[in-house]
């Protein structure tokens, strides 16, 4: 990959503390997580190159990955063509992953690698634009939360 | 005769904004309190359902009018002729994104819009009626590495005089007249550990007109850790500077665009403690500001390339702009 922008005004893209499992019917199948755009303002969805999950080093499916924002859960291939949709830099949208058996307890390496163009810098003729990497490599924790306990 | 208001772009807040340390309305309050006569506001960054203005935005908006006495001045747009996957917008349909902007800034109260020129010169000089039409006048950004001379903004200029429209003209920001390399950059250079001869060598060679490629090799030649190429790039790039020689050329550039101009942006990436811009030679530019006929804001842009915080250097900065207008 050659030369891309990076913007890291705020201190975490991937915001670790959202990682955690989720549920169907009771069981771990997946997971999620919130991430906030790195950079100084929004950007319409269809400026989304490419969205990759990465959970310990293997590649999540694109057909079982979910991007949710202003209230729409999209799969991802319409995430690229969503040009009414506006990913505002201060609004977190929530990545999710369909995955039997979800993640187990301890640590884990999240890759969320986002790669867009800044859609008013034009670098070369045609459609050739500044590219942004707006992704983030985090170890991110999980522990299971135990079923009916309440400490009084 | 020159009437000059002070304004400050929220954008100057945009770390903390991005942090999450400030709202859109401690944003407003800083600007007021630090002696902003009002706002201009990057429509991408701080309006909530963008492209569209809610009301409850507006009510927000009103409501700290009425608090801290400022409102937003001018709305900058952005033309985002990359925004589809597979190819760029068409003249028409930027047209038809910028007349939404010129209804959102109307919405929002704003008599000055700021346009990029990612739109065409074409595409800009048929926004005219719709601009009368909202009242909202439209001004082509001139940003460094342009400058008002540069055939880019002379072919602006050329169908803007043809349409004769009063609605368009030009926002000129001031770091087309830096005449010093950018220090937040020589700073992080020296961090990064690039020596300071290495970079006095950059600066020589830009100041003689050398071309990047070439100032690269020489200052490797002279033994530059590689590490003084971010800082090349910044010098021949978009925070370039010019020789002090050049100086009187830019600032007559600056006078002949003033007539044309409906804000300025007063850009600024490092101030002392005597509120002295390192790179741009602020005196002398209000100078030609006050001796002119402009009517407008001058709006105070800070670029935060270290990511330290703009609060600080805007206090600074707007610090700077009182005293050179001795308001």
């Amino acid at each position: 990959m050659g030369f891309a922008m990076r913007m890291k005004l705020n201190d975490s893209i991937v915001k670790k503390e959202t990682f955690r499992n989720t549920y169907i019917d009771g069981k771990r199948s997946g997971f999620e997580f919130k991430a906030q755009l790195a950079y100084y303002r929004g950007h319409f969805l269809s400026d989304i190159d490419s969205l990759e999950v990465y959970l310990d080093g293997e590649k999540m499916p694109d057909w079982a990955i979910t991007f949710e924002l202003n209230g729409k859960e999209m799969p991802l291939y319409k995430v690229y063509e969503a040009q009414t949709e506006f990913w505002s830099q201060v609004n977190q949208a929530t990545i999710r992953v369909v995955k039997a058996g979800g993640v187990a307890d301890g640590d884990h390496e999240l890759d969320f690698r986002l790669m867009l163009r800044v859609p008013y810098m034009q670098i070369g003729p045609d459609h050739n634009f500044m590219p942004l990497d707006s992704g983030e490599k985090v170890t991110v924790h999980v522990e299971e939360v135990k079923e009916g306990k309440f400490d009084e | 005769m020159s009437d000059l208001k002070i304004g400050a772009t929220l954008f100057c807040y945009g770390t903390e904004y991005a942090r999450y340390e400030y709202d859109f309305e401690e944003c407003v309050k800083q600007a007021a309190l630090n002696g902003a006569e009002g706002y201009e506001i990057v429509a991408t960054q701080m309006i909530p359902e963008y492209p569209n203005v809610s009301d409850a935005f507006i009510g927000k908006v009103e409501r700290l009018r009425r608090e801290y006495g400022i409102g937003p001045i001018s709305y900058a747009a952005n033309n985002d002729k990359g925004m589809r996957w597979d190819r760029n917008l068409t003249d028409d349909e930027m047209l038809a994104n910028a007349i939404i902007d010129l209804k959102s800034a109307h919405a929002l109260g704003c008599h000055v819009m700021r346009v990029q020129y990612m739109m065409s010169p074409e595409a800009f000089v048929r926004l005219a009626p719709y601009a009368e039409l909202y009242d909202v006048k439209c001004g082509i950004e001139i940003h460094n590495p342009e400058t008002p001379n540069s055939p880019v903004m002379q072919k602006y200029l050329e169908l803007i005089k043809k349409s004769g429209s009063k609605y368009l003209g030009f926002v000129p920001d001031f770091g087309f007249l830096s005449v010093q390399p950018n220090h937040p950059m020589w700073l992080r250079a020296l961090r990064n550990g690039v020596k300071e001869e290495h970079l006095r060598l950059a600066e020589k060679l830009r100041r003689e007109g050398v071309s990047q490629e070439e100032a690269a090799k020489q200052v490797m030649a002279a033994g530059a850790s590689p590490a003084i190429m971010e800082a090349l790039s910044g010098m021949w790039g978009f925070v370039q500077f010019h020789d002090e020689k050049d100086l009187p050329g830019l600032l007559q550039e600056l006078k002949d665009i003033l007539p044309y101009s409906f804000e300025c942006h007063c850009k600024f990436h490092y101030l002392d403690e005597n509120n002295h811009e390192f790179s741009i030679p602020y005196n002398k530019i209000f100078e030609v500001l006050k001796a002119s006929d402009f009517k407008g804001y001058l709006v105070c842009e800070y670029e935060d390339e270290t990511y330290c915080g703009g609060t600080g250097y805007t206090r600074r900065m707007l610090a700077m702009q009182h005293e050179l207008l001795e308001k």
